[in-house]
């Protein structure tokens, strides 16, 4: 028998995204390992998350201690360490997510198992755990197994599955803390949110970007819909910050900043080479331009070949209805 | 990493002995006739003024206009004292470079000409993948050849400029030149990273490629860039073979008869001199030969050429810093003076001249009536396979 | 304040084609460009301003090759004052505990009260060198760090999450910071302040120099097996969506929303 247990992240008062998308793989594993899926929740007053995880067939474990109230990598670490020897847990899976990393490869030290980091799939073949994972950015993909050990630890990389529909509802046991005191050495001290307006295009997560198709600064507002509805920062070729479109402190490009957001939206760019120097480590490159031929088609991902403006409001709109 | 001769220079001269600055007698020529002056703070005679005084050096090297001058050399040129105002901006310069405190885009481009021998963050193993499925022949050392090679980084690396090393290949093969490209070893001249002030790289530069260069056997180097050429002929005293400039080999290959275009270009063409193979190098009228020979081009003059022409503002380092003037780039003011004389097609014979006309053409949106391009990418369309 | 630097000499891939070789475990390296590792060169940066702001001294601690001397001897241009360079083979590298478990050991006997790493490796991106170090050495750490401000016998680090939210805490020295690219600016190592470094004391050293059983960060002591490498089957060429203008668009924000992309 061999269980799996979930760690699900919270913050702030609300689940996060991988704590659903980690139950598209712990059910297959605990199935192919003849063990139960086990959801573990570490917080202050979490009912209502509690059932919600509840809600995808799992036994949800709550630890309810002031102490959780924020995250704490150290006494995260403490209690995690306790419950392992408590459950037994033949996986024990997170998210590579800033909580995830900031206790999962200390803890696998400290309780001497295998651990491996950032999987985007787990699969149980022939009695052991193999993980796939990402090596130079996502060009290669490496098969890693882990050692018999008593439990294997790993992380999940968001958004690598889908999180899967909720199926049957499963029962919720509150358990008595592990932690019976704060720790000194580590203090959560608070939150801080980021400021509007200060935004640092080398930092962005997406960036919308427009070129010379953009054609005149009065079409601006099309596009600054776009980046509202996506949540991205706007940015531009030196060609839009030259007309004064964006400001010069937002160009992309060998004399202007290098930015690796995780979605780069090239709108009426056309890619020259000083340009793509500047963005080619994006992530993932969607590029919306009039002509077929143009450079910036060579590193996309995703390519439209038409009118920016036909295309812009219309993805705007469909973004607005996808995101609610 | 290039790293072959790590030779300690001494630093004995002082700021206004190793400018010359006691030489000049503040006539202004040089800011009279700098071309940056209608669009940036810059005021080169002044710098040169207010440089006498060592103390004030870190002062004015924090002046963002230092970063304006495209060392486009017209200050030079004009010059009565022979004096070189716009070093003593590159020397203001190399005081920030000393201090690490470098725009990142100029870090990352001289970063990367240390590491892979070209500022472009391009990998030095890649610097030859522009010649696959090209005929072409690769040097080899003690191996003599008559005509040998420089690409340039930009050529090598940039899609859009690639067009003129490899429509030379074709000429070449074509008009049976004995020539040879330099193997992959061969590694960025330094022009930038002399105007950027990186002086201790740049001092490196000269001493790795004249070694390099020299293990050679031809009759000369023949760049294709003229910011290698001019590069080449001003600051490498030891190298041994004499350097050239493509547009000089191919006038003599059409004085000699070896070159026959196919098919004829009835357009009005307009051609841009660029600062380093004009007024730095005195190479105007060879191109100008060329472009006569083709059948059908009408040649026409812009009214600022030869040693006046207007800087394209590629040069100087330009292309990893942005200037903060927002007025028109030159390069915008030089197409449309094209424009002005109708012309068809802004031909340059060099790399940086494509990129910013190019650009400043497309931002005008002339791209329906007008071309830029390197005078390699018309002759390619002139020759048979 | 002594702060140690931990760096690694990454080749960029972001445009170079990957090809693995016939052993199926290691890639084909030969067309790529090295470098240090992006975040690790935030972390130099950071261990040089805090030198700078509160004096003390830093050294480098890497893993790697001979040819990664370069990348050493550009920090030490910035202002870091010593290296050891630990080169060995019979380090599971693919294992970043293991590494982590050399680095501990290559600071034993030594004291310090910072070491900052970058807090992602752009090769094999685990994100776990840091934080494992932290654990050997039994000392306080925070990852994905984005501000430091250093105190008297404690530090406060600013921890990026995601949306730009920070996180911020408060440990007790000595610690382990792991660097968020972005903190700072890194500045440019002029040629002359590398030549200059070229004085500053490198050691070069092994396993059997730092006293590590060989047997305790070997492949037999890693807990994980690295069976394999492959290219994943992803469509280089741009996958090109058609139809009307509002199809298109209406097909993009399908893709974005369950790729997880906005």
């Amino acid at each position: 028998m061999g269980d799996v247990l979930v760690l699900a992240e919270h913050r702030q008062g609300s689940l996060r995204d991988i704590s659903f998308e980690m139950m598209a793989i712990a059910p297959r594993i605990a199935e192919a390992m003849n063990g139960e899926v086990k959801v573990l929740l570490m917080g202050s007053g979490m009912d209502d998350m509690a059932k919600k995880m509840s809600e995808y067939g799992a036994k949800v474990i709550v630890v309810d201690d002031p102490l959780f109230e924020n995250f704490n990598a150290e006494k995260y670490q403490k209690a995690l360490s306790a419950l392992l020897d408590d459950l037994k847990p033949a996986v024990f899976m997170t998210g590579q997510t800033a909580q995830g990393v900031d206790f999962m490869p200390a803890l696998a030290v400290e309780k001497k198992l295998p651990y491996v980091a950032e999987a985007i799939d787990l699969n149980f073949e022939d009695g052991t755990l193999k993980a796939t994972r990402n090596l130079y950015s996502g060009k290669v993909n490496a098969i890693v197994s882990f050692k018999p050990a008593d439990t294997c630890l790993v992380t999940i990389r968001e958004s690598a599955v889908e999180a899967p529909e909720p199926a049957a509802s499963g029962d919720v046991e509150k358990i008595d803390s592990p932690l019976t005191e704060d720790i000194p050495y580590r203090k959560f001290v608070e939150y801080i949110e980021a400021e509007v307006g200060d935004v640092d295009i080398t930092q962005s997560d997406i960036l919308v970007s427009v070129g010379r198709g953009l054609k005149e600064d009065k079409n601006l507002p099309v596009i600054e819909e776009l980046a509202k509805a996506m949540k991205a920062d706007i940015s531009g070729s030196r060609a839009a910050t030259d007309a004064g479109w964006i400001p010069h402190d937002r160009q992309v490009g060998t004399s202007g900043k290098t930015v690796k957001p995780k979605l780069y939206l090239a709108l009426g760019i056309s890619g020259a080479f000083q340009h793509l120097a500047g963005m080619k480590g994006a992530k993932t490159i969607v590029a919306v331009n009039r002509d077929p031929e143009a450079p910036i088609f060579s590193v996309a991902d995703y390519a439209i070949v038409d009118d920016i403006f036909k295309v812009v409001p219309a993805l705007t709109e469909k973004m607005k209805e996808l995101k609610g | 990493m290039m790293m072959r001769g790590m030779i300690m220079t001494t630093e004995s001269q002082t700021f206004t002995e190793k400018y010359d600055l006691l030489g000049c007698i503040q006539c202004g020529r040089c800011t009279g006739g700098c071309p940056v002056t209608v669009r940036a703070d810059l005021n080169v005679r002044q710098f040169v003024d207010d440089a006498y005084d060592e103390e004030k050096l870190d002062e004015l090297a924090r002046l963002a206009e230092i970063w304006d001058c495209t060392a486009c050399h017209t200050c030079a040129v004009r010059c009565p004292k022979g004096l070189k105002p716009l070093e003593v901006l590159i020397g203001l310069r190399s005081l920030i470079v000393e201090s690490g405190k470098v725009e990142p885009t100029v870090r990352d481009a001289l970063q990367s000409v240390l590491l892979e021998g070209n500022p472009w963050e391009k990998s030095r193993a890649t610097r030859q993948d522009w010649m696959e499925g090209l005929d072409v022949r690769i040097a080899e050392p003690g191996e003599h050849v008559k005509n040998l090679f420089f690409v340039c980084c930009t050529n090598a690396y940039d899609p859009r400029v690639q067009v003129t090393a490899k429509n030379m290949i074709k000429i070449l093969n074509k008009a049976g030149v004995d020539y040879a490209f330099l193997p992959e070893d061969e590694s960025c001249c330094g022009s930038e990273v002399f105007t950027i002030g990186e002086e201790g790289l740049f001092e490196m530069i000269v001493e790795d490629n004249t070694e390099f260069l020299n293990e050679f056997s031809a009759d000369r180097i023949v760049t294709l860039s003229p910011h290698c050429f001019t590069t080449y002929r001003t600051h490498f005293p030891d190298l041994k073979l004499p350097v050239i400039h493509y547009t000089q080999l191919l006038d003599e290959l059409i004085e000699e008869g070896k070159l026959a275009w196919t098919g004829e270009l009835p357009k009005k063409v307009v051609y841009h001199d660029p600062c380093y193979l004009g007024k730095q190098s005195g190479v105007f009228d060879e191109p100008r030969r060329i472009l006569k020979s083709i059948p059908g081009v009408e040649l026409l003059e812009f009214d600022r050429s030869r040693e006046r022409s207007l800087c394209c503002e590629g040069g100087g380092g330009k292309m990893w810093v942005e200037s903060e003037s927002k007025k028109e780039r030159l390069a915008e003011t030089r197409i449309k003076d094209a424009k002005v004389l109708e012309a068809d097609i802004v031909a340059a014979a060099c790399p940086f001249c494509v990129l910013t006309l190019e650009d400043a053409m497309k931002g005008l949106g002339y791209e329906e009536e007008m071309r830029v391009a390197e005078i390699m990418e018309l002759l390619g369309e002139l020759i048979e396979d | 304040m002594k702060t140690i630097v931990c760096i690694k000499y990454v080749p960029d891939t972001s445009e170079a084609e990957v090809k693995v070789n016939p052993d199926g475990k290691t890639v084909d390296d030969a067309k790529f460009s090295f470098d240090i590792n992006d975040a690790d060169n935030y972390a130099v940066e950071e261990s040089v301003l805090v030198k700078e702001d509160k004096g003390g001294e830093v050294d480098v601690l890497s893993i790697g090759p001979k040819q990664s001397e370069v990348m050493i001897r550009m920090a030490m241009a910035k202002g870091c004052d010593r290296a050891t360079r630990v080169e060995d083979d019979r380090i599971a590298d693919h294992d970043p505990l293991m590494v982590a478990k050399v680095l501990a050991g290559a600071l034993k006997d030594q004291e310090f009260d910072l070491i900052f790493t970058g807090c992602w490796a752009e090769d094999d991106g685990h994100m776990s060198t840091g934080v494992a170090l932290a654990e050997y050495l039994g000392i306080n750490h925070a990852s994905m760090v984005k501000k430091v401000e250093v105190l008297d016998g404690k530090v406060k680090a600013h921890r990026e999450l995601e949306g730009g939210l920070m996180e911020v805490v408060e440990l007790e020295l000595p610690a382990v910071l792991t660097i968020q690219t972005g903190i700072n600016e890194p500045r440019y190592a002029p040629i002359r302040g590398i030549r200059q470094a070229q004085k500053k004391e490198l050691n070069v050293v092994n396993l059997d120099d730092l006293g590590l059983d060989p047997s305790e960060v070997g492949s037999e002591a890693s807990l994980v097996v690295l069976e394999n490498l492959y290219i994943p089957e992803v469509e280089s060429a741009a996958e090109f969506i058609e139809g009307e203008a509002d199809e298109k668009a209406e097909k993009l924000a399908s893709i974005l929303v369950k790729g997880g992309l906005v």
